[in-house]
C-alpha cells in the first residue's frame, strides 16, 4: 500500500523542483541576453568615448592650425601696410620741410609696398596648396561651419558614451542579480521543499525577474 | 521516494495515485547522464564562446586605442610643423622680403638720383641689405631658391610639405586605418556573442529534461541540436569573419 499523503508529498517535490529547474533554464538564457548586451554596450561606449576624443583633438588641431595660418595672413599684410604709412609719412615729413632725400626714401619704399602687398597675398595664397598631404591641409582649410558640424558631432558621440554607458551599467547590474539568483536557487535544492528552500526559490525567481526587467531595459 | 531530482512530468488531471505508480515503474537513472553531459558540454561551450568574444572585444577596444593614439600624435606633429612655418619661419622670411624689396627700390633710386638725396637713398639701401643679410641664416623659407613664388613670396604649401616629410613615421600614422580594423574585431565580438543564445537555449532544454521525465529524449536532442548549433555558429564566425 502507498499512503495517502505520499502523493501530495510527492506533487510538492515535483512543483519545487519543476521551478528550480525552469529557474536555473531561464537564469541560463537571462545570462546569455544579459552578457550579450553588455558586450554590445560597453563595445558601443568605448567607440563612441574613442571618437569624441578623437573629434576633440581634431577639432583642438583644426582649431590652432587654421587660426595660425589666418592669423599669419592678417599679420603679413599688417606688415605690408605698415610699410606703406612709414611711406607716406615719409613722403608727408620730407614735403613739410622740403626734404627731397625723405621725399625720395619715401616714394622708394611706398613701390615697394606695393610688391610686398603683392608678393605677401600670393604667399598666403599657397597655404594648404600641394604637396601638402590632404590632413594637413584639411586642418589649415578648416572654416567655421566645418568646426560647428564637427563640434556637432562630437557632442553626439559624447551623449552615445553616455548612453551606451548607462546601458552597460544595467546589463552588469543584471548579470549580477542573475549570479545572486543562481545562488539562491541552489541553496533552495540544498533546502528542498522546506520552508527555508521555498523562501530561497521565490527570492531567486523575484531577483531573477528583476535581472529580466534589466535585460528588458537594456534593450529598449 | 524518488531519487534526488528525480520528477515526472506534472499534470493537473493525473491522480495521485497514477503519479506514485508512475514513480513506482520509472527507472530512476535513466537519461540523467544525458543531461549532465549536455549540461557540461553547454557550460564548456558558453566558456569558450565566453572567454573568445571577451579576447575579441579587448582587441577591438586596442585597437580604437590606439587609433586615438595614433590621432593624437599626427595632430600633435602637423602643429608643431605648422606652428614651426608660420610663428617662426614665416614672419623672419616676411621681414626679409621687406627689406630686399625696399632694398631694390632704394637701389633703383639712388642710381638715378644725385646729391644728397642719392646719397640719403644709398644709405637706407645699404642698411635694408644688412637687415636681409643678418636675417637670411635663420630662415630656409627665404634662403632656398626652391620657395620662391614669380611674385616674389614664398611658397608655403611646398615648405611646409617638405617639413611635414622630415618625420616620415608621423605621416605614415593611419587612426583611420585602426579605427576600421577596431570596427571589424568589434563586429566579429558582436557575432560570436550570438552564438551564446543557441547554446544557452541548450542548456534551458536540458536542465527542462530533468523534471520533464517523459519527453526527456525529446528535449535532450532539441537541447544536443541547439548546442550543436550554437558551436557551429562560433565555428563559422571564427573561420569567416
Amino acid at each position: 500500500m502507498i499512503a495517502p499523503d505520499a502523493a501530495a508529498e510527492l506533487r510538492a517535490e515535483r512543483r519545487f523542483d519543476l521551478i528550480a529547474a525552469i529557474l536555473i533554464g531561464l537564469i541560463a538564457l537571462l545570462a546569455a541576453v544579459l552578457a550579450a548586451t553588455q558586450i554590445y554596450a560597453s563595445e558601443a561606449a568605448t567607440r563612441a568615448n574613442m571618437r569624441a576624443a578623437r573629434l576633440a583633438d581634431d577639432l583642438s588641431a583644426r582649431i590652432s592650425v587654421s587660426s595660425q595660418a589666418l592669423d599669419s595672413a592678417v599679420g603679413a599684410q599688417e606688415v605690408a601696410l605698415a610699410l606703406g604709412m612709414e611711406s607716406a609719412s615719409r613722403q608727408l615729413t620730407g614735403i613739410q620741410h622740403g626734404d627731397d632725400a625723405t621725399v625720395a626714401v619715401g616714394a622708394a619704399q611706398e613701390r615697394a609696398f606695393d610688391k610686398l602687398r603683392k608678393a605677401l597675398a600670393a604667399t598666403s595664397d599657397t597655404t594648404g596648396n600641394a604637396p601638402v598631404d590632404a590632413y594637413t591641409r584639411g586642418l589649415l582649410e578648416a572654416s567655421t561651419a566645418d568646426l560647428q558640424k564637427e563640434l556637432a558631432e562630437q557632442n553626439r558621440q559624447v551623449d552615445l558614451a553616455n548612453e551606451a554607458g548607462s546601458r552597460e551599467q544595467r546589463a552588469v547590474l543584471g548579470l549580477s542579480f542573475l549570479a545572486l539568483a543562481g545562488v539562491l536557487t541552489g541553496l533552495g535544492a540544498v533546502l528542498r521543499e522546506s520552508r527555508a528552500g521555498w523562501i530561497a526559490l521565490v527570492a531567486a525567481c523575484a531577483i531573477a525577474g528583476g535581472a529580466g526587467a534589466l535585460a528588458a531595459l537594456t534593450l529598449l | 521516494m524518488p531519487a534526488y531530482g528525480e520528477l515526472f512530468e506534472p499534470t493537473e488531471s493525473e491522480s495521485s495515485a497514477v503519479a506514485v505508480s508512475e514513480m513506482a515503474v520509472a527507472s530512476p537513472e535513466r537519461g540523467h547522464g544525458g543531461v549532465a553531459i549536455l549540461l557540461t558540454i553547454a557550460a564548456v561551450v558558453a566558456a569558450i564562446v565566453g572567454a573568445r568574444v571577451s579576447m575579441v572585444s579587448s582587441a577591438a577596444s586596442d585597437s580604437w586605442q590606439s587609433a586615438l593614439r595614433a590621432e593624437v600624435k599626427r595632430s600633435a606633429g602637423a602643429m608643431d610643423d605648422v606652428r614651426y612655418l608660420y610663428q617662426t619661419e614665416l614672419p623672419v622670411a616676411i621681414r626679409i622680403l621687406e627689406a630686399r624689396l625696399v632694398q631694390g627700390e632704394l637701389q633703383a633710386a639712388a642710381a638715378t638720383t644725385t646729391g644728397l638725396a642719392g646719397e640719403a637713398l644709398q644709405v637706407e639701401a645699404d642698411v635694408q641689405a644688412g637687415i636681409a643679410s643678418g636675417l637670411i641664416s635663420s630662415s630656409d623659407l627665404a634662403a632656398k631658391p626652391d620657395y620662391a613664388l614669380p611674385s616674389g613670396g614664398f611658397d608655403l604649401g611646398k615648405r611646409l610639405a617638405d617639413l611635414r616629410a622630415q618625420n616620415p613615421a608621423l605621416m605614415a600614422l593611419d587612426p583611420d586605418g585602426l579605427e576600421a580594423a577596431g570596427d571589424k574585431l568589434a563586429h566579429k565580438a558582436e557575432l560570436l556573442t550570438l552564438a551564446l543564445f543557441p547554446t544557452s537555449i541548450g542548456a534551458f532544454l536540458g536542465v527542462l529534461a530533468q523534471p520533464f521525465k517523459r519527453r526527456r529524449g525529446l528535449l535532450l536532442a532539441a537541447g544536443s541540436a541547439a548546442l550543436a548549433a550554437g558551436a557551429l555558429m562560433a565555428l563559422g564566425v571564427e573561420a569567416l569573419a
